[in-house]
């Protein structure tokens, strides 16, 4: 019998690989209750390819999560996480495997700690960004702030030779300012059950 | 203006900003409330400096040597061989001051010309090119009038200019005012001004910096967020203008 949960993984895997492959900026659009698979495919992806330098911004879910759902990702040195809530909800440990921010309204801090985790990368390695996810962002500023971020992020990312990958989490309905800034990607991904 | 003539900090942003750096020689007050990254960034000048050869001193009356020490040894940019081999000298001002018997709550005229001498004798004899004195603030609150505080920090700037030697004056001023310093005649002597502040976003305190005025180069006056990390020590990158 095929595991549908496992073919709907398989089938964003592929379409995240190929599409984040060809474009510099990948926008996802993901409904929310297919993020925890889009998250598994993303990851899965991410460790497969161990020669590529991966930076994680994680403002959807804290780091500490993250790690209790993907138990390898220590093993994975190729994959750094800057995490934007733990220290604002009391709940970071200390520095180590991930960069904290203080805050998720600090967006500056997490553009400069997202830069320098690419610094003295090989010009010819391939560098991805992701951030997840520009919906929780919104929820810590205001949607002005995000929007200017995300156009000098995006700018920066593209000076910079490096991929970017950004995710929206779709409720009933996209944001106004969320569905203007998502577009400003090269390529959009909006998961559905049809990809299998 | 030559790049010869531009004494460049070490602080990729805020070089770049600066069009290369400060025109040599130049006396820039850095201001900012406590807190706000005055020292750091003073530090980080004096010790990229001296990372390229150029001699320093840190003239301190605020803080007792040991503790700046020992706030500095958190910081990746920071080389004790440098303090050691004495390209970067640290002085407490307030003990040279006392042994010279200059200890008086409020300096005369020949009070303010001695210690004047004393800086200078210094800056000359260790031949630095980098100098800080944190802070001018707390220096002039021994000086009576507005006209020796004028006058002191014009004929220190003077000297030290005529030396090439680039020199930083911390300026204290209280937390969220658009002063630039205690005795409002500092600013109008000095060649440079830095403003560290912060802003306000949803109750989090972002820190900012932002070149309000540096003689005789053209430079930019957008702020800055600031960040203060131990493995980069001062970073920069534009503040986000929408406000939160």
């Amino acid at each position: 019998m095929i595991n549908l949960a496992n073919t709907i993984i398989a089938g964003i895997k592929e379409r995240i690989a190929n599409s984040a492959k060809i474009n510099q900026s990948v926008g996802i659009i993901v409904p929310g209750n297919n993020y925890t698979d889009m998250l598994e495919a993303l990851f899965s992806h991410m460790k497969s390819n161990t020669d590529d330098v991966w930076a994680y911004v994680a403002i959807t879910k804290p780091f500490d999560t993250i790690k209790k759902t993907c138990t390898d990702l220590s093993n994975f040195k190729n994959i750094k996480f800057i995490d934007c809530i733990s220290r604002a909800a009391g709940i970071a440990t200390l520095e180590g495997e991930c960069t904290y921010i203080e805050s998720p309204t600090m967006l500056e801090k997490v553009s400069m700690e997202a830069m320098n985790m690419f610094q003295g990368i090989p010009e010819e390695t391939n560098k991805y960004l992701v951030i997840d996810s520009l919906s929780a962002m919104m929820i810590y500023n205001d949607p002005e702030t995000v929007t200017e971020f995300f156009y000098h992020l995006i700018n920066k990312t593209r000076a910079n030779d490096i991929h970017s990958i950004s995710m929206v989490i779709e409720e009933e309905e996209l944001d106004k300012y969320l569905s203007k800034i998502i577009y400003l990607n090269d390529k959009i991904l909006k998961v559905r059950d049809s990809f299998i | 203006m030559a790049e010869n003539d531009l004494c460049t900090t070490g602080i990729g942003e805020f070089d770049i900003q600066l069009g290369g750096g400060i025109p040599l020689g130049s006396t820039v007050l850095v201001v900012g409330s406590s807190g706000s990254g005055k020292t750091t960034l003073c530090m980080q000048y004096l010790i990229n400096g001296a990372k390229n050869g150029e001699r320093a001193v840190f003239f301190t009356i605020t803080e007792p040597l040991f503790k700046l020490t020992k706030n500095l040894e958190g910081f990746s940019f920071y080389d004790k061989k440098l303090i050691e081999s004495g390209m970067v000298n640290l002085i407490d001002l307030r003990i040279i001051s006392e042994r010279l018997g200059l200890d008086a709550e409020k300096y005369t005229v020949e009070d303010a010309g001695a210690l004047l001498d004393i800086l200078k004798d210094i800056a000359e004899e260790l031949n630095v090119k980098r100098l800080v004195i944190d802070s001018i603030t707390a220096l002039c609150y021994r000086l009576q009038t507005r006209e020796m505080i004028r006058d002191f920090i014009f004929k220190l700037g003077t000297s030290l200019a005529a030396m090439d030697c680039t020199t930083f004056l911390t300026s204290e001023v209280p937390p969220q005012t658009f002063k630039y310093s205690q005795y409002e005649i500092e600013e109008f002597i000095a060649d440079g001004i830095v403003f560290l502040g912060d802003i306000d976003r949803k109750g989090d305190l972002i820190r900012t910096l932002q070149i309000v005025k540096m003689r005789g180069i053209a430079h930019s006056r957008t702020k800055f967020a600031m960040s203060i990390s131990a493995d980069r020590g001062i970073e920069l990158t534009p503040l986000l203008k929408s406000r939160g």
